[in-house]
C-alpha cells in the first residue's frame, strides 16, 4: 500500500464511550493552545456544535467564529468523521480526519487518520512563501502557516 | 516570491500528491512497486490502451514518481520504475502530520485517563 495517510494511535485507560465524550465534549480541555494548534489566539475555543443541518467543529477566536469542519460521521464509542480545514483553505477544500475509538482490554485504542490532501488544488495559498527550500517543500502545505510564523519569529532573534 | 515563480516551482510533496490522487496512477506505482515495466505491460495489467494510459505516465514521470529508462540490451525498449525519493519526501511529510496529531493524542489520553480512567476520582472500580 502507498501510504498517503497520516495515522496515530494511542491507548487510552477509558471506556469507548468515555473516550468518544472526552473527545468530542471536553475538546477545548485537551486540543493543544498555541500557533501551531490553534490559529484564533490565546483566547481561541474549540466546541462541536449542532446547528440543525448536523454537527460542525468550530473555532472561536479573535477573529470570530471558524468552522473547522462539519461532522459526517457520528457514533459515540465507535467513530468520528470529520472535515477538517485550515484558515488558508479556500470554501470548498477541505480534508478529513477519522477517529475510530476500539474496545481493547479495559480501555481503549484511538485510531486518527488524517487523509485526503491530494483534493487541494495546486495554486493552494498555503503555498504563500514557501521558497522552495527543501525543508518547507517536505512540509507543504498543511504547515505554511506554522512556517511563517517560525520565520517571522526566527528573523526577530537573528 | 512572485506569483510566477511559485506556479513553476510546485513544491515536491504537491506534485507527488496529485500524481497519486488518480486511482489509474497508483494503480501504476503499485504495478511498478513490483519491479520495473514496459509502457505496453503497464496498459495490459490496468486493462487500458496505452495511449490512455500515457497521459497518466507523463504525470508519474513529471512528478519524479517514476522514470523511463531503455533497456541497456535494446535500446528501443523503455522500462518503467519507481524513484524512491519523491516517496521518501511524502513519508517525512506524513511524519510531519502525525507529529502533530501524535501531540494531540497525547493531550487527549491525558485529559480521558485524568478525568475518566481507573485512578481519577470518577473512575469506576473494576
Amino acid at each position: 500500500m502507498i501510504s498517503e495517510v497520516a495515522r496515530v494511535i494511542t491507548y487510552v485507560e477509558v471506556s469507548p464511550l468515555d473516550a468518544f465524550e472526552v473527545f468530542t465534549a471536553e475538546v477545548d480541555l485537551w486540543w493543544r493552545r498555541g500557533p501551531r494548534f490553534r490559529g484564533g489566539g490565546p483566547e481561541s475555543e474549540l466546541y462541536f456544535e449542532h446547528d440543525g443541518r448536523g454537527r460542525r467543529l468550530l473555532e472561536r477566536g479573535h477573529e470570530g467564529v471558524f468552522e473547522i469542519g462539519r461532522v459526517q460521521v457520528w457514533e459515540p464509542g465507535k467513530r468520528l468523521l470529520l472535515e477538517y480545514r485550515l484558515r488558508n483553505f479556500a470554501t470548498d477544500e477541505r480534508t478529513e480526519v477519522e477517529v475510530r475509538f476500539e474496545e481493547q482490554g479495559k480501555g481503549t485504542r484511538v485510531v486518527l487518520e488524517h487523509r485526503g490532501w491530494e483534493a487541494l488544488r495546486p495554486e493552494h495559498p498555503a503555498r504563500h512563501g514557501l521558497t522552495g527550500e527543501s525543508f518547507s517543500g517536505m512540509i507543504g502545505l498543511h504547515w505554511g502557516d506554522l512556517i511563517t510564523a517560525f520565520r517571522q519569529h526566527a528573523r526577530k532573534r537573528s | 516570491m512572485t506569483r510566477a515563480r511559485v506556479q513553476n516551482a510546485l513544491p515536491p510533496i504537491e506534485a507527488t500528491l496529485l500524481a497519486l490522487a488518480d486511482p489509474t496512477r497508483r494503480g501504476a506505482v503499485e504495478l511498478l512497486r513490483l519491479g520495473p515495466l514496459r509502457a505496453g505491460e503497464l496498459a495490459g495489467a490496468l486493462n487500458m490502451s496505452k495511449s490512455a494510459l500515457s497521459r497518466h505516465l507523463r504525470v508519474l514521470r513529471e512528478s519524479g514518481l517514476v522514470r523511463e529508462e531503455s533497456m541497456p540490451e535494446d535500446a528501443r525498449v523503455h522500462v518503467y520504475s519507481l524513484q524512491r525519493k519523491p516517496f521518501d519526501s511524502l513519508r517525512c511529510w506524513l511524519d510531519e502530520v502525525e507529529s502533530y496529531w501524535a501531540l494531540q493524542l497525547e493531550s487527549f489520553k491525558r485529559q480521558a485517563e485524568r478525568t475518566r480512567g481507573p485512578k481519577s476520582k470518577r473512575g469506576r472500580p473494576e
